[in-house]
């Protein structure tokens, strides 16, 4: 350690890993589930209120990386101890902060073996801390595979009918993710001779074109199953519907961002030679990707699987903004980051409650939900606002992140751009027809022509993690100045130097006097 | 700008005040939201005690400071000139997006429309939705859809227009989707939002280009970037019609029309406001943005074919509905068709002029037709007659509306008509489709209004009730104002006045709405067996009452080939691509187990199987050595 007190990375990295651990050991063999999420939940708010003390510390106005933290581990490896944070991982770790949060706060006491539980999702809250804290390309990827394990573990314990096959399909499309991560990681090692495995772009400058775009296709192929892209999705769709609610709920909104955060941080920085090569191809794959995902949720007519093909969708338009590199797109690929994770994790939630309370999350069976005597007129109403919210209507963060992304891409690829814009308005389809299904219409009567039975009303304390999270999605799209200003400078050290042309303002500002309508009127028209 | 000159705002002074308030405009639109918000304890039912009547009271009273500070806003820009405001919503890099507003007079009158009617409206609502349980649900919407249209006036800059008009759609789909437990209502709010989407992402995907090109979206600097652009033809052409895709959707124009016609299936005293307001502030943006579109003639053309097409289809089609809310939903369709035709002329005036009396009689009638609905509970032409005498304020109410909104009296719209001809002379076709909309709205209100106030009682109107006093309050004081909007007008327009047009065109307006009362006295009505049993008439009649078979063209050709795309996408995901996945798993499973069988468990085979690598790796090792 170079600091004589413990820095605060490590402090965020370590509390819920120590969480987890004190969990495991600690507690008597009959503790209550009540006691353990209580305990859980109060790591978790460390956690939190670490990353908003690093928040608060964190300098806004430098691209580089800050509080840098260095030890020696396996030298010989090439496995260094070293984290370090920047306008791009800062808010993905605060996302990770606030959903883990959400996860247990939500997690039912219910749960069978709680104390194995709420272990594991402290251990995934701080693999994924790990991950976007580290800058060591062997640490990123120990910490990448940590959270895998516990992911599965939840998955194929904790979850439903099915969870055999999809924790499997899991198991083995992410286990080949991580090993073309590693093949990515170690070829460069090998092609290079160095074993030097910091962030540094210089390495691959040595090597030749085509090892770059062989090492980076690793890369993005191993993330691209992260993301997930077509065509390799096909796990993640099994993989909610089998998982609990606040599995989910972390699956959307921040496991799939470690893919993303891979995206930008190591294929894009590490081969910006091979990354502007292939960016042509990648923004193709982008619009594919949106326009299959956007389309195979409209078929969807389970609720889970509909929001998981969203987000295919949706990730689409990171990939698109990444491709095209400028600085615009990229800060826009980070909010779509964040914007995703804020609204999907809000409709696992949502569609969470509905399931805990009517038993099925089938469209074809649910309908009239939003009856406020009968039905669920609050999770209604935030289900619409994270529907328009994803769908792009402005004062929600989805509009704020998608406008970064097309605005940022147009110029370089204008015909993916386009494409994946009709892709939004796809969104508005899909979300449409969930809403108008579920929430909409009359309540189904009981088979015996009985009327419809009483749903369990949900407090308002046990709606608080969706309040927070629609008060977030808000509070984004009104107000994204704090989240931009705070990514900015980041985002704008990982673009290309050689972007899309530069915009210009068009004329000076000045400040018109006449009303030009006005001065029509007095022409006659 | 005339604002800098000023001494420092001396908040005592009158004057100071006023100023004051100018540079504070900004709060308009957010009233409306705040009264949103205000009624949130009532509509999600926090609060339960004495009933929802106070988040009503809550509405009218922002609205009413909306109002009032336009008002003086108004007065001190008439005095001392347009002054804009501009307040930092997202920095960086290179962009700039800003809440930039412009107290001009233009938008100052727009916003008195806008608030003038909304406080109207929610009077009359109060009467309305007297028994209806979620009334501050309803009334928390409408201080959405309020703000989201103040907004949308005041604004200066094609983001901020954006940004609201999309916050219009939310709050309209939610309006029109109220009553949601009905199976109407629901495909209703559904088309309405999905068929307003279209047009909003093609304009987003015009102003996401206009952004990357122009740098601003201010429609000053946008108009003066456009005089000289550097774009070639294909991307000069393709963004003036992306950028009117959006004011399409929102003013119901042809092949965007069918969601104002099924929204009326929402509760009428937010019809009275989407019929009227909402239509207006499509087009107003519309308006601001006629620099840069009429600079493509393509664009040009496209939205002279739009508007006439909606105009004379709208006028067709009104004519042959038996529903009352529809057949005075598609003449806004009309209307605003030609509104469409002037701007593409540049005869920016004249739109105005059309839009201002459009709104005000297009209120006033759908406030008497929802007193007609709500005293009869019948919306059906069929089974309404004889009202006139026992409803004195509806009556007025209607006949008012339906002068104002028709050349025929010197009302607010035989103005409009007169100078709409005139600016159109040197295109006749586009003159006579102004006439031949006049008459065929003339001739609709009138059918309308035979069956509705003239003749026999029948079961459902032999005992109606005149409306209480809550709608009828504002449905005479909006009587009034369509009787002398003429006034305002004028005022409006003092250079070189409303009556600009020379006697001939007088007469000709007079004539083609003399047309629709001939016909629409002539023509013979029936209660009973209102389709005709004359083959070909009866086939044109439910062409007209269909729509043109609109939806159902939609139905076959956009909604197919989405939901088969999506099927196929599906198809794809669950055979090709999951199948891919589990063949692959099968067949290392399967591999595994055909080892399995190969296992002999002889210890021989074992040994010579390991020799026979041994010394094939040694062999491989020699061969490479030497």
């Amino acid at each position: 350690m170079t600091a004589s007190a413990p820095s605060i990375l490590s402090l965020v990295l370590l509390a819920p890993l120590a969480g987890a651990l004190g969990l495991a050991l600690l507690p008597p063999a009959g503790a209550s589930p009540v006691g353990l999420r209580r305990f859980s939940l109060a790591v978790l708010t460390v956690q939190l209120l670490l990353m908003v003390a690093l928040l608060f510390r964190f300098d806004p106005t430098t691209g580089q990386m800050q509080f840098l933290e260095q030890a020696a581990w396996l030298g010989t490896l090439g496995l260094d101890y070293r984290l370090g944070v920047d306008g791009l991982s800062l808010p993905l770790l605060l996302i990770n902060g606030i959903l883990s949060l959400v996860a247990v706060a939500i997690s039912p006491l219910s749960t069978p073996r709680p104390r194995s539980y709420f272990a594991l999702l402290l251990l995934i809250s701080g693999a994924v801390n790990g991950a976007f804290l580290a800058r060591n390309l062997l640490l990123f990827f120990l910490f990448y595979e940590l959270e895998l394990i516990p992911l599965w573990l939840l998955i194929a314990i904790w979850g439903g009918a099915r969870r055999a096959y999809a924790a499997t399909k899991f198991l083995i499309f992410t286990a080949v993710s991580g090993v073309l991560i590693l093949v990515g990681f170690l070829g460069l090692a090998l092609a290079t001779g160095s074993l030097d495995f910091s962030i540094n772009s210089d390495l691959s400058q040595q090597l030749g074109l085509g090892t770059q775009v062989l090492l980076m296709g690793a890369l993005l192929v191993g993330f691209g199953i992260k993301i997930p892209l077509f065509p390799f999705h096909s796990w993640l769709p099994d993989a909610h519907t089998e998982a609990s609610t606040p599995i989910s709920v972390l699956l959307a909104g921040v496991l799939l961002k470690l893919g993303t955060y891979g995206l930008l941080r190591f294929c894009l920085s590490l081969f910006p030679q091979a990354w502007a090569l292939v960016a042509p191809g990648l923004a193709g794959w982008a619009a594919v990707s949106v326009l299959f995902g956007s389309l195979a949720a409209i078929a969807q007519t389970d609720m889970k699987r509909m929001v998981a093909y969203s987000s295919v969708g949706h990730m689409g338009y990171v990939l698109l903004a990444a491709a095209a590199a400028t600085p615009i797109s990229l800060l826009g690929s980070l909010l779509q980051m964040l914007a995703h994770g804020l609204i999907s994790g809000l409709m696992f939630l949502l569609v969470g409650v509905i399931y805990q309370a009517t038993g099925t999350r089938d469209l074809t069976v649910l309908r009239g939900l939003l009856n406020p005597q009968r039905g669920l007129p609050l999770t209604g109403g935030l289900m619409i606002l994270a529907a328009m919210a994803s769908a792009g209507i402005p004062g929600m963060a989805g509009f704020v992140a998608e406008l970064m992304v097309f605005r940022g891409s147009l110029l370089t690829f204008p015909l993916a751009t386009l494409l994946s814009m009709a892709g939004s308005g796809l969104t508005a389809v899909y979300f449409l027809l969930l809403v108008n299904r579920a929430f909409f219409g009359r309540l189904a009567t009981e088979p015996d022509g009985a009327p419809p039975a009483l749903l369990p009303l949900a407090g308002l304390t046990k709606q608080a993690p969706a309040a927070v999270l629609a008060a977030a999605v808000v509070l984004m799209g009104l107000w994204p100045q704090g989240l931009a200003n705070l990514a900015v400078a980041s985002t704008s050290t990982l673009a290309r130097p050689t972007s899309g042309p530069s915009t210009t303002m068009a004329s000076a500002n000045q400040a018109a006097t006449s009303d030009f309508l006005l001065e029509d009127m007095a022409h006659g028209g | 700008m005339s604002a800098e000159i000023l001494p420092t705002p001396f908040l005592l002074a009158p004057e100071g005040l006023a100023f004051a308030l100018v540079r504070l405009a900004w709060l308009i639109p957010v009233y409306g939201f705040a009264g949103m918000l205000l009624s949130l304890p009532w509509a999600a039912g926090w609060i339960r005690r004495n009933g929802p009547r106070p988040a009503a009271y809550l509405n009218l009273l922002v609205t009413l400071l909306a109002f009032v500070h336009g008002s003086v806003a108004l007065v001190w820009v008439w005095g001392h000139g347009p002054y804009d405001l501009s307040l930092p919503w997202l920095h960086l890099l290179d962009l700039q997006f800003d809440w930039d507003f412009r107290l001009s007079r233009f938008n100052l009158g727009a916003l008195e429309l806008v608030t003038g009617l909304s406080f109207l409206g929610q009077v009359y609502a109060l009467g309305y939705l007297d028994k209806e349980w979620s009334l501050a649900r309803f009334f928390a919407l409408l201080g959405f859809f309020e703000g989201a249209m103040c907004g949308v006036v005041l604004s200066r800059s094609l983001f901020m227009s954006y940004f609201l008009l999309e916050m219009l759609t939310l709050s309209t789909y939610l309006l029109v989707g109220f009553w949601y437990a009905q199976p109407l209502v629901v495909t209703a709010a559904r088309d309405a939002f999905l068929t307003k989407r279209v047009g909003d992402v093609l304009m987003l995907m015009g102003i996401v280009a206009v952004s990357s090109w122009a740098g601003s979206l201010d429609f000053d600097n946008l108009n003066a970037w456009f005089q000289d652009h550097p774009l070639g033809p294909v991307a000069s052409t393709l963004m003036p019609l992306a950028l009117i895709a959006g004011p399409t959707g929102k003013c119901a124009q042809f092949p965007m029309h069918l969601w104002l016609d099924e929204a009326m299936e929402g509760p009428n005293p937010a019809s009275i406001l989407r019929n009227s307001v909402v239509v207006t502030c499509g087009a107003i943006v519309l308006l601001k943005l006629m620099p840069i579109v009429t600079i493509s003639p393509v664009a040009m053309a496209t939205l002279q074919v739009i508007g006439g097409i909606s105009a004379i289809g709208g006028s067709l089609v009104a004519l042959a509905q038996v529903d009352i809310k529809r057949a005075l939903s598609y003449t806004t369709t009309a209307y605003l068709g030609l509104v469409f035709i002037l701007i593409s002329l540049k005869l920016s005036a004249t739109a105005l002029l059309l839009l201002l009396a459009h709104a005000l009689s297009k209120a006033l009638l759908t406030m008497s037709i929802g007193s007609v609905i709500l005293i009869s509970n019948s919306q059906d032409l069929t089974e309404l007659g004889g009202f006139g005498p026992r409803t004195p304020a509806t009556t007025t109410a209607y006949v008012a509306g339906g002068l104002g909104m028709t050349g025929l009296l010197p009302l607010g719209c035989f103005w409009c008509f007169g100078l709409a001809t005139h600016g159109l002379a040197s295109q006749p076709w586009l003159a006579a489709i102004v006439l031949a909309t006049n008459t065929l709205t003339v001739w609709n209100l009138l059918r309308q209004f035979r069956h509705i106030f003239l003749g026999s009682p029948l079961p459902k109107t032999r005992r109606a009730p005149e409306v209480n006093w809550l709608m009828a309050v504002p449905m005479v004081a909006l009587t009034v104002i369509v009787l002398v909007s003429p006034l305002l007008m004028q005022r409006l327009y003092p250079v070189p006045g409303i009556a600009a047009f020379p006697t001939h065109v007088t007469a000709l307006v007079a004539a083609s709405g003399g047309l629709g009362v001939v016909i629409g006295c002539l023509q013979p009505l029936r209660k009973f067996m209102s389709r005709s049993i004359v083959k070909p008439v009866r086939l044109m009649q439910d062409l007209l009452a269909y729509d043109f078979y609109t939806d159902r063209v939609y139905r076959f050709s956009i909604v197919r080939l989405v939901s088969s795309l999506a099927q196929a996408a599906d198809w794809m995901d669950r055979v090709v691509v999951s199948g891919m996945a589990n063949g692959v798993g099968r067949l290392s499973l399967a591999s595994a187990e055909g080892l399995k069988l190969g296992v002999s468990g002889a210890s021989q085979t074992y040994v010579l199987t390991v020799v026979a690598a041994v010394v094939l790796l040694l062999l491989v090792v020699l061969g490479r050595g030497g």
